[in-house]
C-alpha cells in the first residue's frame, strides 16, 4: 500500500547555489551570501494506492512524476506531510544504470539485485533463472560491457521483475529487446499485472497507460488535476493538452495579425 | 528516518567492496604486490638519501632505518590512500542514489575497506616478517593489531567525514590534498621523530598518525612494549574519531540528496 497524506516536496534550484567550500566562505565573510531559492517540485499530494492497483502517472515534462516515484522509493523525502509505504519497492532502471561495465554478467545481477534491496544469498540463488529469461546463459563470465544495448535491456528487465517486490515503480520504457523477447516479457509484466503486485507506470505512451492501468492520475505541476479511471482521465488529459496547442496557435495567429497591420 | 545501521547495509557494502576490488584492482595480485613493494621501493630511496644522517637513531644500522621508513609509510599511505579515495565516492554514486534507495554510508566505507584489504594483504606480512627477524617474540606480531585497528577506526571515520562534505562542497578534494601535505608533513615517517624540538614534538603528538607510526616502531623494531598510556591514548584517538566520523555522517546524510 502507497499513502501519500498532503505531500509537499521542494527542492533546491541548482544555478544560486555555490558548491564550493571556498566560495561560500567568502560570501559568508563578505554577507553576499543569500539561502538558495527553493521549488516547489510536489505540492499537496495526497493519494492511497491499494495492494495491486496498477496505476498509471501522466502529464507534461516537469510536471513532477518522476519525483513521485522517488518520494515513493524512499529516494526522496518530502518536505511536509508524509509518505508511508507498506512492502518492498523495486523501482525499474533505465537502461544501464545500476550495471558496472567492467564486471561480469553474473557479477551484475548480484550487484543489482542488492542494490534492489534483495539480500545476496537470495539473488545469488536466482542468478540462473534470471540469466535464463534474459536469454544471456551463454554470457555468464563476460564483462557486461560486451553486451549489446538489448542484451543489457533484457538483463535488467530480467532482474527488475524477478525481485520478490509488492511494489514495482516503472519510469517510461517497457519495450526491450527484439519480438520474440518482447512477446516474453510481455508474458511476464501480465504475470505481474496478474499477481497482487502494485504497479505504478509513469508515461508519455498515453497508449501503454490505457492498456495496462484501471487508475490513472494527471499531474501538472507539482499538483494532481485528476486522478481516475484510465479512460476518463487520459481523454481529459488530451482535451487539455489540444486546448492549450489550440490556445498557443491561435495566440501566435493573433500576433502574426497585429504584427502585419 | 535516519538509522544508522540499514539492514542491507552489510550486504551493499559486500557487493560495492567486491566491485571495487574486481574492477580498481582487476588481477589483484598485482594490486597486492605493488601495495608491498612500493613502499619498500621508498624507504630505499629514503635509505640512499637520508641513511648517513638518521641511521645513527637507529643503532646505526641502514636496515633499521629503512624498516623505520617503511612501517611510517605504510600507515600514511592507508590512511590518506584510503580517504582519498573514499572522498569522491559518495559524489560518484550520485547516480545510482538518485533512482534507488541505497545506504550512502555503503560507498566510502566499502570504497576504505577495498583499498584496506589489498594494502594489508601486501603490507602486514613485510610487517609481520620484520618484527620476526628484529624482536623474535610472537607476541608483538599479534600485537600489532591493537594500533593497525586504530589505524582502521581513523581512517574510517575521516573517510565518512570527508565523503559527506565532498557532498556539499565540490573543492573539498583541492582543500583535502593540501591536508593531507600537512598530515604527511607532520608525520614522522623518514625523520626520527626525537630529532624534533621537545616543544613541537608535544604538537605533532596530537597527530594520530603520529602515534601510531612510533608505536608500531617500538613494536616491530624492539623487544620492549609500548607503554599501556599511550596505546590507550592511541585507541581512544581512533575511537574518539571514528565516533565524529559516525555522529557527522548522521547529521549530513539528510541532505545529501539535495546536493546529489
Amino acid at each position: 500500500m502507497i499513502a501519500f497524506d498532503r505531500v509537499r516536496l521542494e527542492r533546491r534550484t541548482r544555478e544560486e547555489h555555490a558548491q564550493d567550500l571556498k566560495a561560500r566562505l567568502f560570501a559568508l565573510v563578505t554577507g553576499r551570501y543569500r539561502t538558495p531559492r527553493r521549488k516547489v517540485v510536489l505540492d499537496d499530494i495526497t493519494l492511497t494506492v491499494k495492494p495491486g492497483e496498477k496505476i498509471g502517472i501522466i502529464g507534461p515534462n516537469g510536471a513532477g512524476k518522476s519525483t513521485l516515484l522517488k518520494a515513493i522509493c524512499g529516494v526522496l523525502q518530502p518536505t511536509s506531510g508524509s509518505v508511508r509505504v507498506d512492502g518492498r519497492v523495486a523501482p525499474m532502471l533505465e537502461l544501464g544504470a545500476g550495471f558496472d561495465p567492467d564486471l561480469t554478467v553474473v557479477d551484475n545481477v548480484v550487484l543489482y539485485g542488492v542494490l534492489l534491496g534483495v539480500p545476496r544469498r537470495a539473488i545469488q540463488q536466482r542468478v540462473d533463472a534470471i540469466l535464463a529469461f534474459a536469454e544471456l546463459e551463454d554470457y555468464r563470465e563476460f564483462p557486461v560491457r560486451a553486451l549489446s544495448s538489448g542484451m543489457m535491456a533484457r538483463l535488467g528487465f530480467a532482474i527488475a521483475t524477478d525481485v520478490p517486490a509488492e511494489i514495482l515503480l516503472i519510469d517510461e520504457a517497457l519495450s526491450v529487446g527484439d519480438e520474440s523477447f518482447r512477446a516474453r516479457s510481455r508474458e511476464r509484466i501480465d504475470s505481474l499485472w496478474n499477481a497482487d503486485r502494485t504497479i505504478v507506470l509513469v508515461s508519455h505512451d498515453l497508449g501503454t497507460v490505457r492498456s495496462i492501468c484501471n487508475r490513472t492520475i494527471w499531474i501538472a505541476h507539482g499538483r494532481i488535476m485528476a486522478d481516475g479511471p484510465t479512460n476518463d482521465v487520459v481523454s481529459d488529459y488530451i482535451r487539455s493538452v489540444d486546448q492549450t496547442a489550440i490556445a498557443l496557435l491561435l495566440r501566435a495567429r493573433e500576433a502574426t495579425a497585429e504584427s502585419g497591420s | 528516518m535516519t538509522r544508522l545501521v540499514d539492514p542491507q547495509l552489510a550486504d551493499t557494502v559486500g557487493v560495492l567492496f567486491q566491485r571495487t576490488l574486481k574492477t580498481r584492482y582487476r588481477g589483484s595480485f598485482l594490486g597486492v604486490l605493488w601495495s608491498a613493494v612500493s613502499p619498500l621501493a621508498m624507504a630505499s630511496v629514503y635509505a640512499a638519501i637520508f641513511g648517513h644522517v638518521f641511521a645513527a637513531h637507529y643503532g646505526n644500522s641502514l636496515v633499521r632505518y629503512a624498516s623505520a621508513v617503511y612501517i611510517g609509510l605504510a600507515v600514511s599511505q592507508l590512511f590518506i590512500a584510503g580517504t582519498a579515495q573514499a572522498l569522491p565516492s559518495i559524489v560518484a554514486g550520485s547516480g545510482l542514489l538518485n533512482k534507488i534507495r541505497i545506504p550512502f554510508e555503503a560507498f566510502p566505507l566499502s570504497t576504505v575497506a577495498a583499498y584496506g584489504f589489498q594494502h594489508l594483504v601486501g603490507t602486514v606480512p613485510v610487517l609481520a616478517a620484520l618484527t620476526l627477524i628484529d624482536t623474535g617474540d610472537p607476541l608483538h606480531v599479534i600485537a600489532l593489531l591493537v594500533p593497525l585497528a586504530a589505524l582502521a577506526m581513523l581512517t574510517v571515520g575521516v573517510a565518512l567525514i570527508v565523503s559527506g562534505a565532498d557532498v556539499f562542497f565540490r573543492d573539498v578534494p583541492y582543500i583535502y590534498d593540501l591536508a593531507t601535505f600537512f598530515i604527511l608533513l607532520t608525520s614522522p615517517i623518514f625523520y626520527p621523530a626525537s630529532i624534533v624540538a621537545p616543544n613541537v614534538l608535544r604538537i605533532l603528538a596530537l597527530n594520530p598518525l603520529f602515534q601510531i607510526m612510533e608505536e608500531l616502531r617500538i613494536l616491530i623494531l624492539t623487544r620492549s612494549w609500548p607503554e599501556l598510556g599511550s596505546t590507550a591514548l592511541t585507541l581512544g584517538e581512533g575511537a574518539l574519531v571514528l565516533a565524529v566520523g559516525v555522529a557527522a555522517f548522521a547529521a549530513m546524510r539528510g541532505h545529501f540528496m539535495e546536493e546529489l
